[in-house]
């Protein structure tokens, strides 16, 4: 292996880290405040996917701005379920065998509505984009997976101000640390759970709808994401959002180096296998690297 | 759930200790009159969705750990039947084996992923059904993704599936009351409500938990093996596949998570409801239980064995009028 193929290979990875966070955070943010281990993230991921795919089939519109446009969407969504079914939930600190079948159940729910609606026939959006390269010197990076990149990179930011500026995002971080002590001083815990819902699935909305312009779909679609979106959150600690991106990477960096050594068919195993491997050695994610140290220090 | 407490009708209690044998004696003269052979059939996936839904309740229920792999076990078991089948090997030796297999394979999953609390488990076993069917799709000596085809050198019977199935279900209900009445079962429910707390009182979560899923496995894999040579075709896209994981959860939730007749309950149901609508309703069965799912666990957690116990207990009340209390 050539350097130049090192080099093109570590920019994929990094490319597909981008959307790997992207998929996974909305995950983690539930988790956080909420202690519900979302799956149904699969199933908004698909409905992100084909939310995309019908804005460009009728309206010609161009699958990244459809991405941008499925976080109001999904948003409400979110929002709606929150109020529908997740608020009737028992409060609890840790996740609860309810929340996990309940979500289990709204995923199966929307994986067959997707059914109904679209059949299980495999869709793809074809763009004039999707077979676009941009040339840097000897390196060549697929202009649609750049502007992935950037859409991605661009919604962590927000997020990430939104978390670390606003009275929101202190309420959602207090609600992290501790539910408890997050209301004695005065969080509306309710209000606060209702809008991470609303940002989380709207997250799984976006991530659903860029990862449609890369891959073709049908609607079990978010399956292996939601297994891959595990790995990522377990390796960041669950419901740390700098643990996500740092997840992320390192599940890229895994996938894409891996394709040099492990048979294509064998690849859907990997994720599973690092999963394993962080479970035994490193239970608390890669944040307790260094949560260790800060407690120590 | 609830014990046999003093203040139940002496009749009550001696229906449930009869009541096990009147179904298995019904069921065992059942075939001597003259069913079709598709209705025996449907007894047979029956009884097969029972032991797989027992199996699970064990971990689900009793301890409180969601499995959403059991298709591991499933096709674990299915496959070492299959395999020894067809070498030659008596059924029945065969069926033992496919439980022991995957109470191995159990113990080589629980090692890891009992170690931790919280979510862990539920999302690994996602995983590890996730990996062990990409890794079946590529295994040679089974066929691969093509499948297996087993061949007997026994003549088919079906009456002699229906006892099999029969006894391997009432073995899964024997097993589940034992289990549900011992100090084994009463640990597993104190893991369940809290660990920590089950921990101080001497009970080792993990070890109880290893325990548990092993029986568990067995179970599954029992039924998977049972299916299996009933079947003589399996594929990792069937036995190995989420939906079977699906199923086997759904069952003992529909049921009555964490109670015995709750889940043999779910089993039934389900065995029958799912013949109709695959049959009539391809795209809407999964819709149809996912709603099912979501309704239960909001409005009723302890299925449709809570939901008949809340309208019995309606109805004492009412029949014994100023009598108050339970």
């Amino acid at each position: 292996m050539t350097f130049i193929d090192f080099l093109n290979l570590l920019i994929a990875a990094l490319m597909l880290a981008g959307i790997y966070a992207v998929m996974s955070v909305g995950m983690t943010v539930i988790y956080g405040v909420m202690k519900i281990v979302n799956l149904a993230h699969a199933g908004f991921m698909m409905l992100g996917a084909y939310f995309a795919f019908e804005l460009y089939e009728r309206l010609h519109l161009d699958p990244i701005l459809a991405a941008l446009l499925a976080f109001p969407a999904f948003f409400l969504a979110g929002i709606a379920v929150h109020w529908l079914l997740v608020r009737w939930l028992p409060h609890s600190d840790r996740p609860t065998l309810q929340s996990l079948l309940l979500m289990f159940g709204l995923w199966l729910v929307l994986q067959n509505i997707g059914y109904l609606i679209w059949g299980n026939t495999d869709r793809s959006i074809l763009s004039p984009r999707t077979l676009a390269l941009v040339h840097l010197g000897p390196i060549t990076i697929s202009s649609l997976r750049l502007s992935i990149f950037v859409a991605a990179v661009g919604c962590m930011v927000v997020l990430e101000i939104a978390l670390s500026r606003t009275w929101f995002g202190r309420s959602v971080r207090a609600l992290i640390q501790n539910r408890y002590a997050g209301r004695i001083v005065g969080v509306d815990t309710e209000r606060t759970a209702r809008l991470t819902f609303g940002i989380g699935i709207a997250f799984a909305g976006v991530a659903g709808a860029l990862l449609a312009t890369l891959y073709s779909f049908d609607p079990d679609f978010g399956r292996p994401f939601l297994l891959r979106a595990f790995v990522i959150i377990v390796l960041g600690g669950l419901d740390s959002v700098s643990g996500v991106a740092v997840g992320a990477l390192i599940l890229a960096l895994v996938e894409t180096f891996s394709i040099l050594f492990v048979p294509a068919g064998y690849q859907p195993a990997i994720s599973f296998s690092l999963l394993v491997l962080v479970l035994v050695v490193l239970p608390g994610g890669i944040a307790s690297i260094w949560a260790k140290r800060r407690r120590l220090a | 759930m609830n014990q046999v407490t003093a203040a139940q009708p002496r009749w009550e209690s001696a229906v449930r200790v009869i009541f096990p044998w009147l179904l298995l004696a019904v069921l065992a003269v059942l075939p001597g009159v003259g069913l079709t052979p598709n209705i025996i059939r449907l007894f047979f996936i029956t009884f097969v969705w029972v032991t797989t839904s027992l199996g699970w309740n064990l971990l689900g229920g009793f301890t409180g750990q969601v499995s959403f792999g059991f298709a591991v076990f499933y096709g674990f078991g299915a496959y070492t039947a299959a395999l020894l089948i067809d070498r030659g090997l008596n059924p029945y030796l065969a069926f033992v084996a496919a439980a022991i297999i995957p109470a191995i394979a159990s113990v080589l999953i629980g090692l890891p992923t009992f170690r931790l609390r919280g979510p862990y488990f539920a999302i690994a076993t996602i995983g590890v059904s996730e990996a062990t069917r990409v890794i079946m799709n590529n295994l040679a000596f089974t066929g691969g993704a093509s499948g297996f085809r087993i061949v007997e050198e026994r003549a088919f019977r079906q009456v002699e599936h229906y006892y099999t199935a029969l006894g391997m279900a009432a073995l899964a209900v024997a097993v589940s009351l034992q289990i549900a009445h011992s100090k084994f079962g009463l640990g597993l429910r104190a893991i369940r409500q809290d660990e920590e707390a089950a921990a101080d009182l001497g009970v080792n979560p993990y070890g109880y938990k290893l325990a548990v899923h092993a029986v568990a496995a067995a179970l599954t894999g029992m039924a998977g093996g049972v299916y299996a040579r009933y079947a003589a075709f399996i594929h990792p896209q069937g036995v190995f596949a989420f939906q079977t994981s699906i199923y086997i959860l759904l069952m003992p939730v529909i049921g009555g998570i964490g109670t015995v007749w709750g889940a043999v309950l779910g089993g039934v149901v389900f065995g029958i409801v799912e013949e109709e609508l695959v049959a009539n309703f391809p795209e809407l069965h999964l819709l149809l239980y996912g709603s099912l799912l979501i309704l239960i666990i909001l409005v009723e957690p302890g299925g449709l064995a809570g939901l008949f116990g809340k309208v019995y207990r309606r109805w004492r009340k009412r029949r014994d009028g100023a009598h108050p209390g339970s």
